[in-house]
């Protein structure tokens, strides 16, 4: 034996491993692990379909509670696709200070009118804005009554950019800075309900947002409480999974195939429930909707929506198994 | 499969001392019988065997390999080179005897083929072909023992540890099951059984370890 005694050393030991054929780990094995899968894919939703009554309780809550913010979420999509398309001439109208000459207003008109935003600029002296006020509005004889002209010299700036819901901060910007002319008492921008309309909508935006990320949690510990009741309750099985050598991953596979079923069944009836409500609130909305513009069509889930939601649920059911299982398996040791 | 323990010790966090100084040698294809009052420290033993609990000192060499050297990881693998049949984890109520046999090779990922064939073949050498689809708990105790040890062997164990597998059975059952544990042995499984039966375990002439208060103060005879 001229052999060193490192280079013995690994003889020896690669002897014993395949002497004892001892494996110390899980050779990955891909027809076997896709057939394990499969096995508990099919087990873990006949499961479910056994315990009908608790299953379905489940997935109902899970259901509505994906619903609620999938439902808002519609609501919303509707709103924006009809307000998208309404676009607004806006005008801003500059009130300019009442000691001002009528030399420096015309300056100041030409000025404006010679940005690069704005489209015209419309000049109305205060005899014209008089002679509007008398024509239309029956203030007659309490103009007339007054020792002088009260009105100020009034410059309607039309903008280039024809705005809609987006682009609305656009004609803010220039009617901020049109308001900062020394000569001006006050701006106005005329579209403001538009602007109203946009806080409105990005309001209900982030009251969808937040309401889906609390709705969300809610699902993932609604499926989490109910692992952790299934995996106590198949407490025996466990243990004697362990004791014939299930690996732990084995053991918290069919836990976990577990949540994605809630989670998907979850994710289908809440779509089911949105396109049903979709449909049933359909007529009346076009009909509404239709009164103000035509062509109009509701929007309801979908197909992409569809995959978005049940992908989501799917997530958010295995990841709720997930955590219960890790927290409740290590409890659960041979004695 | 051969074990080999080495002045095995096993102290619970407790203080209890469970087994101290336990020195023995069980050879590949040996039978042989454990016995000791309760508490003697026989079910520690083969809870050390199934990795279920670390000894706190000294060696236990399964087939030359020492078992502290294996991760929690090869722990799965190891055990399913055993069969055991422990009083504490019995059969499974909500599925069928098949099902229940079937338990050990579902884990090792086996085919269904495969399953079907090794059950049957496992539930015919312990008498119960013919109540596959039974559920365990329509049968009698002897029977239900007899499905346990259908599961333990099924894998084909190179090892086979039985925990007062007669316990409550009647002496002509408790019989027919240490026959069936001798049949294993006789093909090649490593056998050691705890039982505190000693008339019966001197009946069977094989070699007899005898703990008492966690210690081998008998090792060969037969009781």
């Amino acid at each position: 034996m001229a052999q060193k005694p490192n280079q013995r050393g690994a003889t020896r030991q690669s002897i014993k491993a395949t002497k004892h054929n001892w494996p110390t780990r899980t050779v990955f094995n891909p027809g076997k692990y896709f057939r394990q899968h499969q096995a508990t894919f099919i087990e873990s939703f006949m499961r479910l379909v056994n315990y009908p009554l608790s299953s379905v309780m489940t997935v109902m809550v899970i259901a509505i509670a994906l619903s609620l913010p999938g439902g808002l979420y519609v609501l919303l999509k509707n709103v924006q696709s009809v307000t998208d398309q309404w676009e607004q001439q806006s005008v801003i109208t500059l009130y300019l200070f009442s000691d001002l000459e009528d030399t420096q207003a015309l300056a100041l008109s030409h000025r404006i009118s010679a940005q690069p935003d704005v489209a015209s600029v419309e000049y109305i002296s205060k005899e014209e804005g008089l002679r509007y006020f008398e024509s239309s509005s029956g203030y007659e004889q309490i103009l007339s009554s007054l020792p002088e002209n009260p009105l100020p010299i009034v410059l309607r700036v039309i903008p280039k950019e024809v705005v809609d819901i987006a682009t609305i901060s656009n004609l803010q910007a220039l009617r901020d800075q049109l308001a900062s002319q020394k000569e001006v008492e006050h701006a106005e921008l005329d579209a403001q309900w538009l602007q109203r309309l946009a806080n409105i909508l990005s309001f209900g935006q982030r009251f969808v947002y937040a309401l889906s990320v609390l709705l969300v949690v809610a699902v993932l510990l609604i499926v989490g409480n109910t692992i952790r009741m299934s995996v106590e309750s198949r407490r025996d099985e466990v243990l004697v999974m362990k004791l014939v050598g299930a690996t732990d991953s084995y053991i918290r596979r069919p836990f976990l195939y577990m949540g994605f079923w809630f989670g998907v069944l979850g994710g289908f009836f809440a779509s089911l429930c949105i396109l049903l409500l979709s449909w049933w609130v359909s007529a009346p909305a076009e009909r509404l909707i239709e009164s103000y513009q035509s062509g109009f069509q509701l929007q309801t889930f979908n197909a992409d929506e569809i995959v978005l939601c049940l992908t989501i649920s799917a997530f958010v059911g295995v990841f709720g198994a997930w955590i219960a299982v890790n927290r409740h398996i290590a409890t659960i040791e041979l004695q | 499969m051969e074990i080999e323990f080495q002045r095995v010790g096993k102290k619970y966090e407790s203080g209890q001392e469970a087994l101290s100084q336990v020195d023995f040698h069980l050879q590949q294809g040996e039978m042989a019988f454990l016995t000791g009052h309760s508490g003697a420290g026989k079910s520690t033993l083969m809870k050390l065997m199934m990795m279920i609990e670390r000894q706190t000192s000294g060696q236990i060499l399964v087939d030359g390999v020492d078992l502290r050297t294996l991760s929690r990881r090869a722990i799965p693998q190891h055990r399913r080179r055993v069969g055991v049949v422990f009083q504490n984890h019995q059969l499974l109520f909500d599925r069928s005897v098949f099902h229940n046999v079937a338990l050990p090779l579902q884990v090792s990922g086996a085919d269904s083929e495969q399953i079907a064939k090794r059950v049957r073949a496992a539930l015919d050498k312990v008498g119960l072909l013919d109540k596959e689809k039974y559920n365990p708990m329509a049968l009698s105790g002897g029977e239900q023992q007899r499905v346990g040890i259908a599961r333990a062997v099924v894998n084909k164990p190179q090892l086979l540890l039985a925990d007062e597998p007669t316990g409550n059975l009647d002496p002509r059952l408790s019989a027919e099951i240490m026959n069936l544990f001798q049949e294993f042995n006789r093909v090649g499984v490593t056998v050691l059984v705890a039982s505190h039966d000693l008339a019966l375990v001197a009946r069977m002439r094989h070699r007899v370890l005898t703990l008492n208060q966690g210690r081998m103060v008998n090792d060969g005879g037969f009781g």
